[in-house]
């Protein structure tokens, strides 16, 4: 198979997760939600996390699809290819060792940004760039402006002198 | 059986996400730095196809396999949130190319910086939990 999925295929079938998800289980796209659904678990005297937390359940096990087909691709072939063009960029050549353990720390202070600004802004790519974008929701279309502003700033002004 | 149908439609959104690399730290500074297409053509694209389903479904008062009216709630409007969240979200995107979904892919596939990552989004909801307390009710 040609590595990357061309966009004209995949971002449909994206898309179709939507009304699946609708149709099937009568739930609204989005995947960060799961945070919350855990922390209801784990810390349970935070009036944040003391919410009726079973509607969000599914997004658990939503997750836990995403991990078995991230744990599943190693046997079916490399899908981190890039083209010997884009190896040679600046970004392709930190791409290689990006996933190394010595990132570890890195990778967890990313992780602690993503579970707040995900809160904060009450969802992510999924349940806002797409599922909230696709009503024409202008908190989504906010958030989505928002997420690639962040998104630039880091990519052009942080990135090239990090490493 | 709705767990079943859960697991496998997020099998099958990992999968797609996997077949395009969203999941992949360099296809998202190649996007940030608009070097390439491909990763807006699969949102705009998905978005699309999200857009005419909900329309159609609205249209023809499509029912859930339950056989209830299927309604869609936009998120609420909340401009503090939105931006300044949205901003964080965008910082942790940019920095660790993985957004929420293909954090849980990386925990499966790289599984040490995948669970770094995980880690680090259960204390960042931790820490919102605690700021939202005192800020915002």
């Amino acid at each position: 198979m040609k590595n990357p999925l061309a966009w004209y295929i995949a971002g449909p079938l994206i898309g179709l997760i939507v009304p699946l998800l609708l149709i099937l289980r009568e739930k609204q796209f989005g995947i960060s939600s799961s945070y919350r659904y855990i922390g209801s678990k784990i810390f349970k005297s935070i009036p944040y996390f003391k919410y009726n937390s079973e509607p969000d359940k599914w997004q658990l096990h939503f997750a836990y699809g995403l991990i078995l087909a991230g744990f599943l691709t190693p046997f079916w072939g490399d899908f981190e290819t890039i083209t010997s063009e884009e190896a040679n960029t600046i970004y392709g050549k930190i791409s290689k060792t990006i996933y190394t353990p010595t990132n570890i720390l890195y990778f967890f202070i990313g992780g602690i940004l993503i579970g707040f600004g995900t809160r904060y802004a009450n969802g992510c790519t999924s349940g806002h760039c797409i599922m909230g974008v696709s009503q024409f929701s202008k908190s989504s279309i906010v958030a989505t402006v928002s997420f690639f502003i962040g998104g630039m700033i880091v990519s052009y002004g942080i990135i090239p002198f990090i490493f | 059986m709705k767990f079943i149908i859960t697991l496998i439609l997020g099998f099958a959104f990992g999968c797609l996400l996997i077949a395009t690399q969203a999941f992949s730290w360099f296809r998202i500074q190649q996007m940030f730095h608009f070097e390439s297409f491909h990763m807006y053509g699969v949102l705009f694209t998905a978005i699309g196809t999200a857009a005419l389903s909900l329309i159609i479904i609205k249209k023809f008062k499509l029912k859930s396999i339950h056989g209830n009216p299927i309604e869609v709630q936009p998120k609420k409007l909340n401009w503090k949130g939105n931006i300044i969240g949205g901003l964080l979200f965008g910082i942790g995107w940019g920095l660790t190319g993985a957004c929420s979904a293909p954090l849980y892919i990386l925990m499966g596939m790289h599984v040490k910086i995948g669970i770094a990552l995980f880690l680090g989004s259960i204390i960042g909801a931790y820490l919102f939990g605690i700021f939202d307390k005192r800020t915002i009710k």
